[in-house]
């Protein structure tokens, strides 16, 4: 029955040791999250900072619209149930349940002795808050048994009940209450194989009934695929990727959601890309396999990975491999695998195999495939047989990153484009370059970002497709021919359109030169300082203050103990929009004047750092800037955690 | 038990501890600093006068309260705590006499009080500290805007979130009083020449080490201290092996499959254990004794009465003392060792009986090593309490004088020894320097076992 | 084949004969534990009271002389009173001691503050001191606080040095699982809530151990009475007990039996909770 939002969440022990690195999430209400990751990864301390067993080191934690940083557990309105149940096992079932109950103070009108109401003067009711009666309680504790179906059980001791009687007891400890959020630690890694997967289904009909926000904690990627709407993976403390299960499992966003997700674990190989025409060969490192594969499946993926040099990681689920020779033949993905042996499950057959024929099969290695077949399929061991892979399903990640080179979102779009006389040629047209990135005649590589497609300029395009990606929407274009790619917060209508390029984000190689896009984000390190007497707080930077907003000190107040926030060292961070050319303020040394045409900004230095700031004219010399601390960004310098 | 594990780990990490001590320090030192400089008026306020700060801040019953407790600290400092403190460097000035109807200082009394005026000033400090920490944390709320706590918030958190405050008040007060400043007390008077002549009213004085260098050099002290520590390692040794194999034999056959009512031969150890010790020792000395029934049936026999703990019964005296101690304390190993064995994982000897293990090789390579694991801590304190074991020859033998032994007889221990010298013979500052010997003397030898033991070799084996 | 059943007849014969020694080792374990027991108890029905009239272990004469002057010739020995006198101070010690003992393990075990290792340290050290090097400073102490031939001085030193023990019982709460704790803090509870209604019933094992080894400590304490109680009237049995020569033998045993019984019988109640304490105490961590 309520939202909650976690913003810039982090988790730091007194020795150093981060173990939740900046969590950023909203949770919609009514939503079923799982947190998924291996042991250690920072789910269950994410949740118990939600439920306020741990403080928060830093951020901002919302439960509906309340802050509850710092408030104490019982006050959040949470319920929370354990890996080992936590029953009390010295009560009943009945009074297991009633516990919560019987702590808690409901609001109701002071009443006499026989339950009319007292009037005070005014003849109005008295506000008073009291316990629940035996009859409320009794009614409440059997209306969630009943849920539960543990009715005939409340005058147990939980010892007396099995592994599942006792998880719904803990379930229902937590429902009776009625709380916010319901989060749920590992709740069914007790139990057998058996009762886990009929809990599961029970816990989802739960949610159902309760239309209540669950946040539920599993090491288990079966229970978080089968049963939350989105799942948050998160690893060494760090989110990898939150999505929604279907999401998760056709686009993983870096290697170990890809290996996480999904079972058998994900084939991965080791290969190198190399565009030839309008294909990609892909070839197989240890191996002889070799495939190729159009350029239209890979056009998000990044050139630099394209030139036949790069190892990446390949990889297939065991699913979009297959030996059916019927598809084999039709297939011009094939590649020779040496069958070591095969799992049966009944319905289908895992064939273990090897691309490397010197390969064994059986320990993971990067030639190691992992093959889904038709049930009670009979392989011979040691036969070399062909397989055919599904190119639609490859997933591509960086060696050293472990990323997805082929993201929903790509980065860029990247184009040749040649320069001459300050105008740039690409796609096939030739738009006027602003004075900003005015740069040599030579040929080379633009990088276009895809948020520096803005759909008001003068080159015509055609909008081919549109795809929603979590709320953003990808545009691809087709100009002359060519494809592009474009962000856009709406659907278009497929059709003509008329676009333009934001110089300010692009890159420019070329044999004349290189135009780097102009940062984004301008930083400079300050303190923070209060005027004695006036009640107002400032950003202290080179000696100037720029008073904040009530918002931004909060915030600042709300992530430090003490009188630290006025010890401490900040780095504030503005847009270049954000900061002001005026008469009076940081005392900057204007360096040169960027002309994107319509827009101009000056490059100035603030001692060691170099400012971006927007301006109306030409400027040199002295200035001063004068940002808008409305919209400052605060990072604490010495933890580097993201305050505001 | 976690403390001696817990010894372990700070023997291991002395020299990162001695590296990380200016860093504490100069954190502390920053703390102060930061205090000091940051401070507001009210904290400076409080700085001269304790609650001050707290009661500009509006806080009234917190400011009066630490008000309150400066009051009467003053009040206690000026009439009695100075003096008191002065009296414990001094250790009395006036000499009484009781002839000439002078009340002079009593020098013990004088330490003592010394001691707890250090303790209260001490205590005092905390508050004080406490005092000045507290303001300026109502500042920094101030500052950013927080709410400070309130008052009846503090106070509710002290069933809550300070629990252990509350709980541990009361506990902390008692050990400080009933255990540590006698302790102090003790070490401090190995210092004195307290004892002999000179007890009140005569004048205490420090002596420094002179009293460790009377027990470890020639005297009268030095040959019976040495005579009697190799019979008390020797003691400890024989009675922690005796008591600590029988028990756990006891255990086992106890645990035998193919002994039935397991709980009637149990009962019997548990019989001795449970009987008052005074009275198994009483018991023990009257059957010793010279009319008692041993000697009657010697003497039935033809024999004569033999002094089994008499004054020249040396070895006879002290092989009885292992007998009784034996029986005193082996039903205690029997239990706890029976706990123990119910812990032991039975898969380990079905696996070993598959493996073709016999009973004596499972005994050796799974419960000898399990068990020797599990109690090495109770071992330990098993040996500390045998070597400091008082009751026994207390008992048998109380208040014989040997030959050859100063104010000792010849099954007397360290701890027999002390009592002698201090409780019944005034020795009180050799008595104390004796200690302070044993402590070195237990603690050393409990760290070494630890170390060289199973526990600390194979911490995760049996985990 | 035929050595197959050889083999069996040996091993059949082999457990007959363990089963044979196991049981006389058995007898004269048993023996060796209750036969000075079984001593005591008769010489309690002795008629004369001196050991010198015994015919060896076993007196000459059986009666309740011994029980009877116990109780009615208090003029001498007030037995009565003793007993009185230990009951009073060992059951209040028992309530404080077990109370503040149960505190601090709790505390120690759940609350993780600044000091909690130093302290854990310092009581560490202080154990190693032998026990009663400071006798004489308390000793002192109790007379500058006029405590000296008073039972509630006995008490207070009992019951303030008992939570110096806490380790058997700390260990003990290290076993009953946190989420017990955070569970009923979401549930709303404060810690003294959860310390009064979750972490006392469930330790209750622990409770009696606890309760019985403060109880049992006083009961049979001789050092501290002997040192602090100067009045006849005010001894322990302990004291009085030890004043009695071997002409008193039969009251002695009479005496011992009364004060024993208690404790036996508690033992035997407990036995089960003493076997888990111990182990709990002993298993590191």
């Amino acid at each position: 029955m309520a939202n909650l939002s976690l913003k810039h969440i982090y988790k730091v022990y007194p020795n150093g040791a981060k173990a939740v690195n900046d969590f950023n999430m909203q949770i919609e209400d009514k939503e079923f999250i799982v947190f998924v990751g291996p042991s250690g990864c920072g789910k269950s301390t994410t949740l118990r900072m939600i439920a306020g067993l741990e403080p928060i080191t830093a951020g901002e934690l919302k439960i509906g619209d309340v802050v509850v940083n710092g408030m104490e557990p019982k006050d959040r309105d949470i319920a929370m149930v354990f890996q080992n149940y936590a029953l009390y096992p010295h009560m009943t079932i009945f009074e297991n349940i009633a516990f919560g109950l019987r702590m808690r103070k409901i609001p109701d009108i002071k009443r006499d002795k026989d339950g009319n109401p007292v009037l005070d003067k005014d003849g109005k009711e008295i506000p008073v808050m009291r316990k629940y009666n035996k009859q409320e309680l009794t009614e409440k504790v059997n209306e969630a048994a009943e849920i539960l179906g543990i009715t005939e059980y409340l005058k147990r001791k939980p010892k007396e009940m099995s592994g599942g009687q006792r998880q719904r007891v803990a379930l229902g400890r937590a429902i009776v209450r009625q709380p916010k959020v319901m989060l749920l630690d590992e709740p069914l890694s007790n139990l057998d194989a058996k009762l886990r997967t009929q809990m599961r289904s029970e816990i989802v009909k739960l949610h159902k009934k309760l239309q209540t926000t669950f946040i539920y904690v599993t090491h288990d990627q079966v229970e978080a695929m089968t049963m939350g709407t989105r799942i948050v993976v998160m690893k060494d403390g760090f989110v990898k990727q939150i999505d929604t299960p279907k999401n998760l499992y056709k686009y993983p966003a870096n290697k170990f959601v890809a290996g996480f997700i999904g079972t058998p674990q994900m084939n991965f190989f080791e290969g190198t890309l190399k565009k030839v025409g309008d294909k990609v060969e892909i070839d197989f490192k240890y191996s002889d396999a070799k495939i190729t594969v159009p350029y239209s499946r890979l056009s998000k993926t990044t050139p630099q990975y394209l030139d036949g040099t790069k190892t990446v990681y390949i990889g297939f689920r065991a699913e979009d491999v297959t030996l059916d020779e019927d598809k084999v033949a039709k297939s011009a993905a094939k590649i020779k695998v040496r069958i070591s042996h095969s799992e049966e499950l009944g319905t289908e057959t895992l064939v273990y195999g090897d691309i490397n024929m010197d390969g064994d099969g059986f320990a993971e290695t990067s030639t190691r495939v992992i093959i889904k077949s038709a049930g009670f399929k009979e392989y011979q061991p040691d036969a070399v047989m062909e397989a055919a892979l599904d190119i639609d399903a490859i997933h591509l990640f960086d060696e050293d990153t472990e990323e997805s080179i082929m993201p929903r979102i790509p980065e860029y779009n990247y184009l040749d484009c040649e320069i001459k006389g300050g105008n740039i040629s690409f796609v096939g047209v030739k738009p006027g370059l602003p004075e900003a990135v005015k740069c040599a005649d030579g040929k080379g590589e633009l990088l276009l970002p895809v948020s520096a497609v803005r759909f008001d300029g003068d080159i015509k395009a055609k909008v081919t497709d549109n795809e929603n990606v979590n709320g953003q929407i990808l545009v691809t274009l087709d100009v002359n021919g060519n494809r592009l790619y474009a962000l856009s917060d709406k659907v278009l209508p497929v059709g003509d359109i008329n676009i333009g390029v934001d110089y300010k984000k692009v890159t420019i190689k070329t044999d004349g030169g290189i135009v780097t896009p102009m940062p984004e984000v301008n930083g400079l390190d300050g303190t923070f300082v209060t005027d004695k007497g006036e009640k107002t707080y400032n950003l202290l930077i080179n000696g100037v203050k720029i008073k904040a907003p009530a918002e931004v000190y909060g915030k600042m107040f709300a992530a430090t103990t003490g009188r630290k926030v006025y010890n401490s060292k900040f780095r504030y961070e503005w847009g270049p929009y954000d900061i002001e050319v005026s008469d009076a303020g940081i005392e900057a040394e204007a360096v040169r004047t960027l002309d994107y045409g319509d827009e101009k900004f000056v490059e100035c230095k603030v001692g060691e750092e170099t400012l971006y700031v927007k301006c109306d004219k030409a400027l040199s010399g002295r200035i001063y800037l004068a940002p808008d601390a409305g919209k400052v960004g605060v990072i604490e310098s010495e933890r580097q955690i993201k305050i505001v | 038990m976690k403390t001696i594990s817990d010894i372990k780990k700070g023997f291991k990490s002395i020299p990162a501890k001695i590296k990380s001590i200016p860093a504490k320090l100069s954190a502390k030192l920053a703390g102060a600093k930061e205090i000091l400089t940051q401070g507001n008026g009210k904290v400076t306020a409080s700085l001269i006068v304790m609650g001050l700060g707290q009661l500009i801040y509006k806080q009234w019953v917190k400011g009066f309260m630490f008000l309150f407790i400066q009051a009467a600290f003053i009040v206690y400092f000026v009439l009695t705590g100075a003096t008191d403190l002065f009296g414990f460097f001094t250790l009395g000035m006036r000499e009484g006499n009781a002839w000439y109807g002078i009340e002079g200082d009593n020098s013990v009394v004088c330490l003592i009080m010394g001691i707890l005026a250090i303790l209260i000033i001490l205590l005092y400090a905390v508050i004080y500290i406490s005092n000045v920490k507290d303001v300026y944390r109502t500042q920094c709320a101030y500052d950013t805007l927080k709410q400070p706590e309130s008052f009846k918030k503090e106070v509710g958190a002290l069933l809550d979130k300070s629990f252990h405050k509350t709980a541990l008040a009361l506990p902390v007060i008692g050990v400080c009083v009933f255990s540590i400043l006698p302790i102090v007390f003790m070490i401090l008077i190995a210092f004195t020449n307290y004892g002999g002549d000179i007890v009140p009213p005569a004048l205490v004085d420090w002596v420094g080490f002179a009293n460790f260098g009377k027990i470890l050099s020639l005297g009268q002290f030095a040959p019976t201290f040495f005579k009697i520590f190799g019979w008390n390692m020797l003691w400890a040794v024989l009675a922690t092996a005796i008591n600590y194999f029988a028990g756990l034999g006891l255990a086992l056959l106890l645990n035998k499959k193919c002994v039935k009512g397991k709980a009637i031969w149990r009962a019997f150890p548990i019989l001795a254990y449970a009987i008052p010790g005074f009275i198994t020792l009483l018991g023990f000395k009257f059957m010793f004794s010279y009319g008692g029934p041993i000697n009657y049936y010697i003497q039935q026999g033809g024999g004569e009465a033999v002094g089994f703990l008499g004054l020249d019964a040396k070895w006879t005296a002290r092989f009885i003392g292992l007998g009784v101690n034996a029986w005193i304390s082996v039903p205690s190993t029997m239990l706890l060792a029976t706990g123990i064995l119910s812990n032991i994982n039975t898969d380990l000897y079905e696996a070993a009986r598959v493996d073709g293990a016999g009973a004596w090789k499972q005994f050796i390579k799974i419960t000898l090593p399990y068990v020797l694991f599990a109690t090495t801590p109770v071992l330990i304190s098993q040996f500390i309490g045998n070597f400091n074991n008082f009751g026994i020859f207390y008992f048998l033998r109380g208040g014989l004088y040997a030959d050859g032994y100063f104010l000792a007889s010849d099954t007397d221990l360290l701890i027999n020894w002390l009592y002698n010298m201090s409780i019944d013979n005034n020795y009180y500052s050799i008595g104390a320097a004796i200690s302070l010997v044993i402590f070195v003397i237990t603690s050393i030898i409990s760290l070494t076992v630890y170390v060289l033991s199973p526990s600390y070799k194979q911490e995760e084996t049996f985990r | 084949m035929n050595s197959a059943k050889v083999k069996v007849a040996k091993a059949k014969s082999k457990r007959v004969l363990d089963v044979l020694i196991t049981y006389c080792i058995l007898i004269v374990v048993a023996f060796i534990f209750f036969f000075p027991c079984l001593w005591l108890i008769l010489a309690s029905f002795s008629k004369s009271g001196s050991i010198y009239s015994f015919d060896g272990f076993f007196p000459a004469e059986y009666g309740f002389d011994a029980f009877k002057s116990l109780f009615t010739d208090t003029v001498m020995y007030n037995y009565p009173r003793w007993f009185l006198n230990t009951l009073f101070i060992a059951v209040m010690s028992c309530i404080l001691g077990t109370l503040l003992t149960i505190l601090t393990a709790y505390c120690m075990s759940r609350f993780r503050f600044k000091s909690r290792k130093a302290m854990m340290k310092a009581t560490l050290l202080l154990g190693m001191f032998p026990s009663f090097m400071g006798t004489i400073a308390v000793y002192l102490i109790m007379t500058q606080f006029n405590l000296i031939n008073q039972q509630w001085g006995l008490i207070l030193i009992y019951s303030a040095q008992a939570p110096m023990g806490y380790m058997v019982q700390k260990g003990f709460f290290d076993t009953i699982p946190y989420s017990i704790d955070e569970a009923a803090r979401i549930d709303g509870a404060s810690n003294f809530t959860v310390f009064v209604k979750f972490i006392l019933p469930l330790s209750k094992p622990m409770l009696v151990y606890t309760a019985l080894t403060s109880f049992t400590w006083p009961w049979s304490d001789f050092i501290l009475p002997k040192m602090l109680l100067i009045d006849k009237d005010l001894y322990t049995v302990a004291v009085g007990l030890m004043s009695l020569g071997e002409t008193e033998f039969a009251r002695f045993a009479a005496g011992s039996i009364f004060i024993a019984i208690p404790i036996i019988v508690l033992y035997f109640c407990l036995v089960k909770y003493m076997i888990n304490g111990m182990a709990a105490g002993a298993v590191k961590e």
